[in-house]
């Protein structure tokens, strides 16, 4: 995928969440946004995946400009599939309804193929058991999983992935990351925030360091880990890679 | 065994009362007077059932326009919305009644209603019962649909929900299954107030009750029809509520 972010700003009340963010990418099949809490990784990720729009500045995904038109919005995030941090399962629809609603009402398959989709991805992810429970009935992990399904079901363009493990504990984190490790090599695009450097430093073919609302520094796994040259990242890294 | 005791002893308190309180009549309790009246009761009874749910429907109607008023992004509507919810909810149902029948609906809307053949008393009183339920329903369903997180929001749209499907699919049923105790008691109320009609002249069957009982000086007769007439119609909407409630709850 091809991404080129220019002087984007996105206000909360009187936060810059977002202060002028610039980025191009000319080619990436994973990308990572790692940077402290508050940085702006979350809205950045937001502003990508087409649910906030930004006051100022240009944001184009592989061939897709982004604009504030709704129903422009909504076509773009119909081709992406989006994950967050808290899972966001619909809490009254089993694991596979879940799956099938999308498919269903707004990829327009019929009930039939909708389900055979989806007990595909249920399968891929060894879910295929829990297709009838509600996602209250599921552990963290399971959850999140369900939610990579219902995200990739209908094989969208890019897949956009919020602190996936952010909630999970350490367990059900190394299997929600082999997953999206496996749809990586797969040869789905995607782009990730996480605070997992081994993780982000392993899958990653671009590295981006979001910090106050800006790009501090961005590049290949191996030189912004292994050398980064801004002063705040170095600092960053320093401190959590101490213990 | 205290709970066996118990309802010995509370049978023992009602019987007691039931004998008092008959004891005290000044006459023989005598159901063919209420006989002479039943088709008159009964075309009283099937008002109440017919404008019940009549004003059901609409207090739905209403309801919904309420929330949609609430939640407009014009902030104008918003404000006249919360301020004609504030004075429908806090005047009794009694003055909308009087005033909105007397004052506002029957000047405007008799003739026009006679001409039709309707008779404008029992739809003039669907429509004030149906805005008076409508207020409550409409403030009830905000209150559900507030309490759902707006990360159910980001996630509907996420997955491409259209605005329509987002309230279609995610929202509403969610919301529903929240606030479906408060809306049967609200309907229940709604069977009940149904009464006040009454005062504007609509013969639903509280206002036959009260006829057949002034005129044929009964009492008991009239009163114990009465509430069983009510009870039939709102016993079943309190049950199907405690049975949806049960249902829904398995599954959050």
């Amino acid at each position: 995928m091809k991404l080129d972010l220019h002087n984007v700003t996105k206000c909360f009340g009187a936060t810059r969440a977002l202060d002028a963010l610039s980025l191009r990418i000319p080619a990436a099949r994973v990308m990572v946004l790692i940077g402290p809490s508050g940085g702006g990784k979350s809205t950045l990720l937001r502003v990508l995946g087409g649910l906030e729009v930004p006051e100022q500045g240009t944001v184009t995904l592989n061939e897709h400009r982004l604009t504030g038109d709704p129903r422009a919005l909504q076509a773009y995030r119909r081709r992406n599939g989006f994950v967050f941090q808290q899972f966001n399962l619909f809490p009254h629809l089993n694991a596979r309804r879940n799956i099938t609603l999308p498919l269903e009402k707004v990829h327009g398959h019929p009930p039939e193929t909708a389900r055979s989709l989806a007990d595909q991805s249920l399968e891929r992810f060894g879910l295929l058991d829990h297709a009838d429970k509600l996602p209250s009935q599921l552990s963290g992990g399971q959850q999140q999983r369900v939610g990579i399904a219902r995200a990739i079901a209908f094989s969208p363009e890019v897949l956009f992935l919020d602190e996936p493990t952010s909630a999970l504990d350490p367990e059900m984190t190394a299997e929600v990351l082999e997953l999206i490790q496996e749809l990586a090599e797969a040869g789905q695009d995607i782009i990730l925030s996480t605070h997992e450097m081994g993780f982000a430093r392993a899958v990653a073919d671009e590295v981006a360091f979001v910090c106050s609302g800006k790009i501090e520094e961005s590049g290949a796994p191996q030189t912004l880990f292994g050398a980064p040259v801004s002063p705040v990242c170095q600092r960053f890294f320093s401190r959590v890679m101490r213990y | 065994m205290a709970n066996a005791v118990a309802a010995v002893l509370l049978a023992a308190v009602f019987a007691g009362f039931c004998t008092l309180v008959l004891s005290g009549l000044d006459r023989p309790v005598d159901w063919s007077r209420a006989w002479a009246y039943r088709e008159s009761l009964w075309r009283g009874w099937t008002t109440t059932l017919g404008l019940s749910l009549a004003a059901l429907l609409g207090s739905i109607v209403f309801g919904l326009a309420f929330l949609m008023g609430q939640r407009s992004t014009l902030p104008v509507v918003r404000w006249t919305c919360r301020g004609f919810l504030e004075f429908v909810r806090d005047t009794p149902l009694l003055v909308h009644l009087l005033f909105g029948y007397f004052v506002i609906f029957a000047p405007l809307l008799s003739r026009p209603l006679a001409g039709l053949g309707w008779d404008d008393k029992v739809i003039i009183g669907i429509v004030l019962l149906s805005v008076f339920s409508g207020a409550y329903l409409g403030e009830i369903l905000r209150g559900g649909v507030e309490s759902i997180p707006a990360t159910q929001w980001d996630a509907a749209r996420a997955v491409g929900f259209g605005p329509w499907q987002v309230w279609r699919h995610v929202i509403f049923p969610q919301a529903l299954r929240r606030v479906l105790p408060a809306i049967a008691g609200l309907f229940v109320s709604l069977i009940k107030d149904s009464s006040l009609l009454n005062v504007i002249g609509v013969s639903e069957y509280f206002y036959n009750t009260k006829n057949f009982i002034s005129r044929s000086y009964a009492g008991l007769e009239g009163y114990l029809p009465l509430a069983a007439g009510y009870l039939v119609l709102t016993l079943p909407v309190a049950w199907l509520a405690h049975w949806l409630e049960r249902r829904f709850r398995d599954e959050t």
